[in-house]
């Protein structure tokens, strides 16, 4: 009995002093209001859902990822290969973290949605739209709040290379923190993308389904894209899907990350400008045209910024050193004319291995797709269809070669240059590793669910 | 302090708020009544800056107020809300103290006078309509602003802890500050309000103390006394 009056006393005692220690500090209400998003995300059942689901997620493209290198590694008695097929980047890293897309597609938004729709739910909002800050700080604290949880969520991640490490694979620094980099991108956009919704929408339900259309709408952009080429190309590029790729490659283009951040930016705005109920539909509707039409020209500014870094250990979006020093002697404008269908593969190939690489090394590159039909397989006969042609400084060349290497070869022949002599670089030999992914099922599988599960209960506790 | 200048509000093609003037003075306790529909939390939520309003303006000194000028100014409570459903009273309390730089002084004092501390450990979403009354209640008399405007704050509340909180509005306001209640039960305007705001069908009917609203009534050739419920019922 004594000790359960202690206890209670106890209890009451630390509630008082934390009353106090809540008032002590009320002079920053940015402060108080993210105090509150982290304990609504706490309180949230969708947080702990997603927390939940990121172990079993990353944990089955983790193993596997692991058991596919391990056999290409030799595992088992099978042939050990070489070259860029061991970049743990392509083989482990890419597929691990796109578990982490899959979240952001299907998990976060609901989280999102929660906290910023959960407030007009509640009623929470017609207080809080009393205080005098600027609805765009509001909706901010609830962001930054999202894209610290989202860290938070990426943990079973930094377990998977933890993991990795413990097997005794190779860790190449930069090219994790780039796809790791592109995946906050992608989870900023998402929480923008979300925002807005749940701020235009009066149901969360409503917002749910809108956020998921858009996410559809832009697999359908890349789709079109894919048949169509041209503009539609040039756009999907800046779609999540396109940018999570870009990012997984270990290529970080600056206009990507300008792109996706005004786009953040610009979610963030229009979430601000619809949640408050006190302005007229009217003003709303004028301000979130004014507010798109500035995002529109500063994204389509950012089209023509080109700087990029290559941040795969391979190497894997660049020449080689002494073609791109050959290459950038080069000053007049670059155009190529490539009568490829957009499906036919020696398009792609061109793309990735040889145009990607050059638009990073020469600003002037002007590329032109020439095709009649979607996927090429009945232009073959046409006498033009595969014919890429070159023109530099007033002279022309026409090339059937979609390698990087026959690229160079005409490229250099219109510059009038020599081909530079074979770099002495060492080649990226890959780091095979024939070892299975052993423990890490009962990390994903046991270990991290039983964690938050634990967590959550003690929250219930601590905060309510 | 403050001047209600021909509030219009419209919902489609209904009318909600059709030029509704009045004014609130300072230190007083307003009560706005009128039967469900009428207008009352339409009224409160354009004052508020919750709703956006068709036409009119709040007027202070003879110039339309601000909206930054408006949020120092007065605080609007709304009926009907669950806000924070799963955070503490105390909580709650404490942020939005945070939040609005509040006066945490008179916290202790405001959570005694309510009978709001055996709830101070319970989740907002847990509370019964009354609990829930009594500690929003309690939020809005520590907020800073000099001007509270409480929507049906006697709704769920039974008669003895209605008398309760009369009193401590009472209270409140004889210490300057004004308040302006948003009321649907007549009974309960009488026990706590200075004057009375007369709304019906979305039109200000009348505005005064129940002798003056009496004395309209009977200029219209009905005799009503001073009860208030035959004044409202003679005056809309």
């Amino acid at each position: 009995m004594r000790s359960r009056r202690k206890a209670t006393g106890e209890r009451e005692e630390h509630a008082e002093k934390s009353f106090s220690a809540i008032s002590a500090s009320s002079a920053v209400p940015l402060l108080w209001l993210l105090r509150k998003e982290y304990r609504e995300l706490i309180a949230s059942r969708a947080w702990w859902v997603l927390l939940f689901a990121m172990g079993p997620l990353v944990g089955v493209t983790f193993i596997s990822a692991m058991r596919t290198y391990a056999e290409a590694s030799g595992l088992n008695g099978t042939a050990a290969g070489v070259g860029e097929a061991f970049s743990p980047l392509i083989g482990i890293w890419a597929p691990t973290f796109s578990a982490c897309e899959v979240a952001a597609v299907f998990l976060l938004p609901f989280v999102a949605i929660r906290l910023v729709a959960g407030d007009r739910q509640s009623g929470a909002l017609k207080i809080e739209a009393q205080h005098p800050m600027p609805a765009f700080g509001r909706v901010a604290a609830k962001a930054l709040v999202l894209m610290l949880a989202w860290i938070v969520a990426s943990m079973p991640a930094a377990a998977a290379i933890a993991l990795w490490q413990s097997y005794g694979g190779s860790l190449y620094r930069p090219e994790i923190a780039t796809v790791a980099f592109g995946h906050l991108l992608n989870a900023g956009l998402t929480i923008a993308l979300a925002a807005v919704m749940a701020a235009v929408s009066e149901h969360p339900s409503t917002a749910a389904i809108l956020t998921l259309s858009v996410t559809v709408g832009t697999w359908i952009l890349n789709f079109i894209a894919a048949v169509q080429g041209g503009i539609w190309e040039r756009a999907a590029g800046y779609t999540p899907p396109a940018m999570v790729a870009t990012f997984q490659h270990g290529l970080v283009r600056l206009d990507v990350v300008l792109v996706a951040a005004i786009l953040i930016a610009a979610g963030v705005m229009l979430a601000a400008v619809w949640i408050r109920t006190g302005v007229a539909v009217g003003r709303r509707v004028r301000e979130t045209a004014a507010w798109s039409a500035v995002a529109a020209a500063a994204i389509f500014a950012c089209a023509f910024v080109t700087p990029s870094w290559d941040a795969s250990e391979s190497r894997a979006n660049s020449f080689p050193e002494p073609d791109e020093a050959a290459l950038a002697r080069i000053n007049g404008p670059l155009h190529i004319e490539a009568h490829l269908a957009p499906e036919d593969p020696r398009r792609a190939d061109l793309d990735r291995k040889a145009i990607a690489k050059l638009r990073r090394v020469m600003p002037k590159v002007d590329v032109r797709y020439v095709s009649a039909t979607s996927i090429g397989l009945f232009e073959q006969t046409s006498p033009h269809y595969g014919e890429i042609w070159y023109e530099l400084g007033g002279r022309r060349e026409m090339s059937r070669g979609t390698t990087a290497e026959s690229v160079l070869e005409t490229i250099y022949d219109l510059a009038g240059i020599k081909a530079p002599a074979e770099s002495d670089e060492p080649i990226f030999r890959g780091h095979p590793l024939a070892v299975p992914p052993k423990g890490a099922a009962t990390v994903f599988y046991g270990l991290w669910p039983a964690l938050v599960v634990a967590s959550a209960l003690f929250a219930r506790r601590r905060y309510a | 302090m403050l001047q209600v200048h021909n509030f219009t509000k419209r919902y489609g093609r209904i009318a909600a708020l059709s030029d509704v003037s009045f004014s609130v003075r300072e230190g007083e306790v307003l009560g706005l009544i009128g039967p469900n529909g009428s207008g009352k939390t339409t009224l409160f939520e354009c004052m508020g800056g919750v709703l956006p309003l068709d036409g009119g303006a709040l007027v202070r000194d003879g110039r339309a107020v601000s909206g930054r000028e408006r949020a120092s100014m007065l605080f609007y409570l709304p009926d009907q809300i669950v806000p924070w459903p799963a955070q503490t009273v105390r909580w709650a309390i404490a942020f939005t103290l945070g939040l609005f730089g509040g006066r945490a002084a008179l916290r202790d004092q405001v959570v005694r006078e309510l009978d709001v501390e055996p709830l101070l450990d319970a989740t907002i979403g847990s509370l019964s309509k009354g609990q829930r009354k009594r500690a929003l209640l309690a939020i809005g008399l520590l907020m800073p602003h000099p001007l509270l405007l409480a929507d049906e704050p006697f709704e769920g509340l039974d008669l003895r802890q209605s008398r309760d909180v009369a009193r401590t509005l009472r209270s409140y306001a004889s210490a300057g500050r004004t308040m302006f209640l948003s009321i649907h039960q007549i009974r309960d305007a009488g026990r706590v309000c200075d004057r009375f705001v007369l709304l019906s069908g979305g039109r200000a009917r009348g505005e005064g103390t129940i002798r003056e609203l009496a004395a309209m009534a009977a200029a219209r050739g009905t005799s009503a006394g001073d009860d208030l419920e035959e004044v409202f019922l003679a005056l809309t």
